[in-house]
């Protein structure tokens, strides 16, 4: 997690710079697929509901999904191991790859991960990390943390990594991205046949067969899972599903909203280890299940986030993403998703301020594959942020102020009238340029309109009275 | 021909920031045959509060709000998609579960916005109108993904020339106190729009809440633009523009 | 953390969660398209930058592969042992490409073995089910059919009996409930790998193979 700062002073860093103008050329485009790949689905509502009743049912039986998932995958010769924190994740992933003299790792996108800040911990321990995703590859290039949970290095133009791969690389600079590529394939190739060990994420698992289910486009999550010698998969403790068929309805909705493809290009299940006969594939599989305040979250009142399959889409709708991009989040989840993930997560210090950075104009909920209420959750963490007092004193005593007003009619036309009275060294016909005090924000951007000298309650008793 | 009773709620913006757009609503309900009457001691329905996290106090002008409007009858009329939209789906959980719930599940199902009321519940014959200019029209968020107002104001609009604007579903950046709170990026979103709004060649901006449209009419005249602006009711009061 | 302590813990949150009310759902899935399967699978695997070939007959099957390999300049392949159709292997080493092997050993020569594959031109494999509405194909992998055989090289092509093509991956699950526990890996194939990683530029081939064929026999 980086440095807490409130949010507005990330996003003031990135309101109209090149990286925020490409991530909202990019996810504007992004959101045009998705509503074509879901209009094309004339049932999308019924979908959805399927989709949506999927993952709640899955939420409500979690203990007994994840046991019964624990079963199967120790049967087939796989094992299974819990990570409480972050902590205890990144010891246990350490210590697999230490007991088996691991040194080069492998390893596709996956958000716990990042969650974990697990390649800073394993390199700390003396092992080699490559992230293979195209876009995590150039973010780890980079020194840089993905922008978009989809797209990690949207914020990046052509130029931007044609320039790195010259200077990090030592190939000729070319921005190219057909070239650029070609050049990420070679030098990954090699890491792909000769890594010791690989790691990747888990979309879902399947509790009835102990399956994994990863979906990459790119082919890396099956390079991962089926060159070196281990695998081991990062789970959240969330991403689990009864049964198969359960899976492949999630399946058909998240690449429709997350890129508008009817399915991602490869979606890889994973049941097991390597078995005797097999003529590839890794000899030893552990999945690491994942709490790190999941239990928390799902405990609190935000349970319904866990829902979340992790599609972007509404990152992509987002007015506040589309302005000020990933970073400005300051964690791995951004957007509307994250803003209630991220204080679920981490606790409410230092990040209360994510669920503020909304309009709640609701084009994330409209979006959501899963239907995830997401305005009314900002809501109830707002609520909470209000009642552990960290909102500035001036938004607590006017609201105060306010609320004393709007209950008692001749305090309000009072108000009315002292509003007038107090904007009347600023204004000029009946418009305000400047202004100090808490609307300062608003002049900073745009004129403020002065309340009229009649308001409304005075023209209805004039005109309408009795 | 003896119209509907009606109870207009006019919003404490329009009460305080805008009284032309409640006396336009005066005007086009009456036309509309309605019999219009207003509910004494009305002030605010309290949505500034539940945005900011202060739901008690948001519970306290919701129940002022009930008081003022119970002591009424017919329908209530409100030319503002976000207050109605308040209302209607946060009224009855706010007060689930207290002995205002059943008051508050009364007065709710009373309550319809302006465009909604005129269009689908009086299937008025009235339409828009913009003079011979073309109009941009802004589907405010929580009218829009709320209560669906985007059919009922196509409906009123017919006929009125339209400019394409692109993002016309697109948040303006407002958000309420967000835009006092977070205004680099309230202020942000709102120059996109307007780049666009301009772009679209429109020569009035309108749209069914009049807080999105102050926002936008202030950004408008910060960059020295001639559009207008103008709330959906002013263009249905008959008003004619110059 | 204990694996009973976790489950506890997580037994503890799922009694205290507020949940909304799943909305109920009929149990038959929805059919979204009317057309005949094949055209649909067809249309479908074209717009994801397949190239789907056929129908050919059985007989027909091997020229037609060695036909698609030599239009690739391929010299090496690697295949499944376990192909729907008997002679591809023999067709394409009579067509002059040197067959890999695809056993990957076990303990030290894993890695050596595997760097072999790092020159790789044709990958051929069978497919368990075609998926109309996605234009996919579906491998199931375990004894003779390597996963790498559709993973490693520049150009894979498949072998699809026009019968097993399915409406969608949701109606082929339903059918085959259990298939997933049946074999250690199985994937569903939409198209060539692909990423749109820099500048959403769509680009082929980034890590998986660049080309796919589908070859579709009667």
């Amino acid at each position: 997690m980086s440095q807490p700062v409130s949010f507005l002073s990330r996003a003031e860093r990135l309101i109209g710079t090149p990286e925020a103008a490409a991530i909202d050329r990019g996810i504007r485009h992004m959101a045009g697929l998705r509503d074509l790949a879901m209009t094309e689905y004339a049932i999308s509502d019924e979908v959805r509901d399927r989709a949506r009743a999927i993952r709640l049912h899955a939420l409500s039986h979690l203990d007994r999904l994840l046991a019964h998932f624990t079963e199967r995958v120790t049967e087939l010769g796989g094992q299974v191991h819990f990570a409480a924190d972050a902590t205890e994740a990144n010891e246990i992933v350490a210590g697999i790859l230490q007991r088996s003299g691991s040194r080069l790792v492998a390893k596709s996108k996956s958000m716990v991960s990042e969650e974990l800040e697990m390649n800073r911990y394993l390199e700390s321990q003396g092992i080699e990390v490559v992230e293979t995703d195209l876009g995590e590859y150039i973010a780890q290039l980079a020194g840089d943390t993905p922008s978009h949970i989809i797209a990690p290095v949207l914020h990046m133009t052509r130029h931007d990594v044609g320039k790195l791969f010259a200077d990090e690389l030592g190939v000729d600079y070319t921005d190219d991205p057909i070239r650029l590529n070609m050049v990420a394939r070679v030098e990954l190739r090699r890491v792909f046949l000769e890594a010791d060990a690989g790691i990747s994420g888990v979309n879902m698992a399947v509790a009835e067969s102990g399956s994994l289910v990863l979906v990459t486009n790119e082919g890396n999550g099956r390079l991962v899972t089926t060159a070196p010698r281990l695998h081991i998969a990062l789970m959240g403790m969330e991403r689990i599903v009864p049964r198969w068929e359960d899976a492949a309805v999630i399946l058909e909705v998240l690449a429709r909203s997350a890129t508008g493809q009817r399915l991602s290009v490869y979606t890889n299940v994973i049941t097991g280890p390597r078995r005797p006969d097999d003529p590839d594939g890794p000899e030893e599989l552990h999945v690491v299940v994942v709490d790190n305040g999941r239990s928390k979250i799902l405990g609190g009142p935000t349970a319904e986030i866990l829902a979340c399959i992790r599609c972007g889409a509404c990152l992509n709708v987002c007015p506040v993403f589309r302005t000020v991009g990933g970073h400005a989040y300051g964690t791995v989840y951004s957007g509307p998703v994250g803003s209630i993930v991220t204080p679920g997560l981490h606790g409410m210090d230092p990040w209360w301020d994510l669920p503020y950075a909304s309009t709640l104009c609701g084009a994330c909920e409209e979006v959501c594959p899963v239907g995830i209420r997401i305005p009314s959750m900002l809501l109830n963490l707002r609520e909470i942020a209000a009642a552990e007092d960290r909102l500035p004193g001036w938004l607590n005593r006017g609201m105060k102020a306010y609320t004393a007003a709007a209950t008692d009619p001749l305090r309000w036309a009072r108000l009315k009238r002292l509003a007038r009275v107090l904007t009347a060294p600023f204004s000029a016909r009946g418009w305000i340029r400047r202004i100090p005090g808490p609307a300062r924000g608003w002049t900073n951007h745009r004129d403020l309109p002065r309340p009229p000298k009649e308001s409304f309650n005075d023209w209805w008793r004039e005109n309408r009275g009795p | 021909m003896e119209g509907p009773r009606v109870q207009l709620v006019v919003t404490c913006l329009v009460d305080a920031m805008a009284p032309r757009v409640g006396r336009a609503a005066v005007t086009v309900l009456e036309r509309a045959g309605c019999r219009v009457e207003f509910p004494e001691g009305q002030t605010c329905c309290g949505q500034p509060a539940l945005n900011t996290g202060h739901t008690d106090q948001a519970r306290e002008m919701a129940t002022h709000t009930l008081e003022v409007l119970d002591a009424s009858e017919g329908p209530i009329v409100i030319p503002s998609g976000s207050c109605t939209e308040m209302m209607v789906h946060h009224y009855p959980r706010l007060f689930a579960g207290t002995d205002r719930e059943e008051q508050a599940n009364r007065v709710v199902a009373r309550v319809r916005e302006l465009t909604q009321f005129l269009a689908d519940d009086l299937d008025t014959h009235i339409r828009a109108t913009a003079g011979d200019r073309t109009l941009a029209f802004q589907y405010c968020c929580h009218g829009l993904r709320g209560l669906g107002l985007d059919g009922p104001a196509d409906h009123l609009l017919y006929g009125v020339d339209r400019a394409e604007f692109d993002g016309d579903r697109e948040c303006c950046g407002f958000g309420g106190l967000f835009s006092i709170e977070m205004p680099a990026v309230s202020g942000a979103i709102m120059d996109a729009k307007l780049d666009r709004l301009e772009s679209s060649g429109a020569e009035v901006l309108s749209g069914g809440d009049i807080s999105c449209l102050l926002h936008l009419e202030g950004g408008l005249r910060r960059r020295g633009s001639e559009i207008e602006v103008k709330h959906i009711a002013e263009l249905l009061s008959g008003e004619v523009l110059s | 953390m204990d694996r009973d302590a976790f489950l506890t813990r997580v037994g503890r949150a799922v009694m205290a969660a507020a949940l909304p009310v799943p909305p109920t759902v009929s149990e038959a899935l929805p059919e979204l398209e009317q057309t005949d399967l094949q055209t649909l699978f067809r249309a479908r695997a074209m717009e994801v930058s397949t190239v789907v070939h056929g129908p050919v007959t059985r007989h027909g099957t091997p020229r037609a592969i060695a036909g698609i390999a030599s239009g690739h300049d391929a010299r090496t392949f690697i295949a499944w042992d376990d192909l729907p159709v008997s002679g591809i292997p023999s067709a394409l080493t009579s067509a002059g490409l040197t067959r890999i092997d695809a056993q990957v050993p076990s303990g030290e020569e894993r890695s050596g073995h595997q760097l072999g594959y790092l020159r790789l031109d044709i990958g051929v494999t069978g497919a368990d089910a075609g998926l109309a509405e996605s234009g996919s194909i579906v491998l199931s992998h375990g004894p003779g059919r390597a996963r790498m055989a559709s993973l490693v090289s520049e150009v894979h092509i498949a072998v699809l009996e026009v019968g097993l093509i399915q409406r969608s991956l949701a109606h082929w699950a339903r059918q085959s409930p259990g298939l997933p526990g049946d074999t250690a890996n199985l994937v569903v194939v939409t198209g060539p790998s692909r990423t749109a990683d820099i500048e959403l530029h769509l680009n082929l081939g980034v890590h998986g193979p660049r080309h796919l064929h589908v070859v579709l026999v009667s």
